[in-house]
């Protein structure tokens, strides 16, 4: 086979993928009486606890490393070494607080990320008005 | 305004600033004038950052390989053997009192003939970072982590190791305190070799477990690399 | 408007020159289990957050290690750090897990922490 042909393939491997039976439920905030407690368990679980759920084998890779995520690991533990918070209480947030969505919706550091932001806020050392401004200002110099 | 009838272009990928990197700006800014860190303190744990990687790791192994009491010694007790390769899991770190995510609870995990462990932490990414690096992305993945608690023998044959049902393979979860790295059993063909050979061929691979040391085999096996847009000013990775 | 108090001192006081588990040490009292005690793990009510696993829940192990004393991460992850617990290191056999572990790999284990509160005498 041309590898014309095998990256055809292996793109219609992957796009099958999305087609899926319409299986899901729509769900805009259900009466009580349709939370089973099958549901409301899978609902209200510690995101993070991901250990013996299905998946398929892919493709494992190394990564270069952002500038921007050393930096937020840097954040992090210094936030932590100079007493803002534990690892746990990032932890708690980080891979739980986030949500299932933002959990497998966004990368990596990214949950990092929001979650240093977050500490801040919750904690009265920036009000929300503080950090929206230097986003904002920080937007700016790069426009 | 430009004569031509084009659609407009967006700006070069080099130039662009991601959201990511405008809000890691905003909060590091932030945090340092409020205060909570110093300029200095993530410039620190920077340079720390920088150090670390999988060689001391790599060395304790080595060195237990060649001495029967030392590998006692850090199967017992893993932070006290980690003295001997440079890494004081309490006093290296800035903090003083070890790393703020990686503890002071190095457990030596010792493979066996008969038992072979492979570590993941199935809750986030637990990882030894003071005494073997930065981890690697796939061991991040929620993939990795779904699958080597339940199927540890197909995650091992993707990682081109397959072990005899006779031998234990035992997952090692890390999620809690505790940080693990694995002692391999020793290969054939090292016979009189110096604990720089045997640390040559002790690869991170080795160390999480998804790899057994071969002599002549002294890096990871090749995986695609995934680029990033804006890297790290200079490579940390050993 | 109500400002929150922070110290964010504390745990440099405690940990300094001493580390973490380190400084919980003595903490938790008497340990319940001993090495080589079989224990079953609780599903208790595990709201908001837990660092003990779903996969565990009702499953019989055996204690192989007293780990260190902690507050546990429920607790530590709002900072909630006066009472530790003792953490045991808890082995499984992988065919007690899993419905479908081949019966051709019956030595296959994993090992993994549970602090005290999750064990109860198998």
């Amino acid at each position: 086979m041309s590898s014309a042909t095998r990256e055809e393939v292996l793109r219609h491997l992957n796009t099958v993928g999305y087609i899926q039976p319409a299986l899901h439920k729509q769900t805009h905030a259900p009466s009580p009486d349709e939370i089973d407690h099958s549901l409301f368990r899978a609902y209200t679980r510690p995101v993070h606890d991901v250990g013996g759920e299905a998946d398929i084998p892919i493709r494992y890779e190394e990564k270069e490393e952002e500038q921007w995520e050393l930096n937020t690991f840097a954040t992090c533990e210094c936030l932590a070494w100079r007493g803002v918070w534990n690892a746990e209480e990032r932890r708690r947030r980080q891979n739980c607080d986030v949500g299932q969505t933002q959990y497998l919706g966004l990368p990596y550091y990214g949950r990092w990320l929001l979650t240093a932001a977050r500490i801040l806020v919750d904690k009265q050392y920036v009000t929300l008005t503080e950090l929206s401004d230097k986003i904002y200002e920080v937007k700016k110099r790069y426009e | 305004m430009s004569d031509h009838d084009h659609s407009h272009k967006p700006a070069p990928m080099v130039d662009e600033v991601s959201d990511f990197e405008i809000l890691e700006m905003a909060v590091r800014e932030l945090a340092i004038d409020k205060g909570l860190f110093s300029q200095e303190d993530h410039r620190v744990w920077t340079e720390y950052v920088h150090t670390l990687g999988p060689v001391p790791a790599a060395r304790l192994v080595a060195k237990a390989w060649l001495d029967p009491e030392y590998k006692k010694l850090a199967a017992a007790d893993g932070v006290e053997a980690s003295k001997a390769v440079g890494v004081d899991w309490v006093t290296s770190p800035p903090t003083q009192f070890g790393t703020p995510s990686d503890y002071c609870n190095l457990r030596v995990l010792e493979d066996t003939p008969k038992l072979k462990h492979v570590v993941v932490c199935s809750l986030c990414s637990c990882y030894p970072r003071p005494i073997l690096g930065q981890s690697p992305e796939w061991y991040r993945t929620p993939n990795y982590r779904r699958r080597l608690v339940r199927w540890p023998r197909q995650v091992l044959s993707e990682f081109g190791l397959q072990l005899p049902p006779e031998v234990e393979v035992r997952v090692a979860d890390s999620n809690q305190k505790t940080r693990y790295i694995v002692m391999p059993v020793r290969p054939e063909g090292t016979e009189g070799w110096t604990e720089d050979q045997l640390t040559e061929i002790v690869t991170r691979d080795c160390l999480i477990g998804v790899a057994v040391p071969k002599p002549g085999i002294t890096s990871n096996a090749k995986r695609p690399i995934r680029k990033a847009i804006h890297p790290v000013q200079h490579d940390h990775d050993h | 408007m109500s400002k929150i108090q922070h110290d964010r001192t504390h745990h440099a006081k405690m940990a300094t020159g001493v580390g973490d588990p380190q400084c919980f040490k003595g903490k938790a009292g008497k340990p319940k289990f001993k090495i080589g005690d079989r224990v079953s793990v609780k599903d208790l009510p595990d709201i908001f957050y837990t660092r003990t696993m779903v996969y565990t829940r009702g499953a019989v192990g055996e204690v192989v290690e007293l780990v260190y004393e902690s507050p546990p991460a429920e607790d530590e992850s709002w900072d909630n750090t006066d009472k530790s617990e003792w953490f045991y290191s808890v082995v499984f056999k992988q065919n007690d897990l899993w419905p479908e572990y081949s019966d051709e790999f019956s030595n296959d284990s994993l090992e993994t922490e549970l602090s005290e509160r999750w064990l109860e005498s198998a």
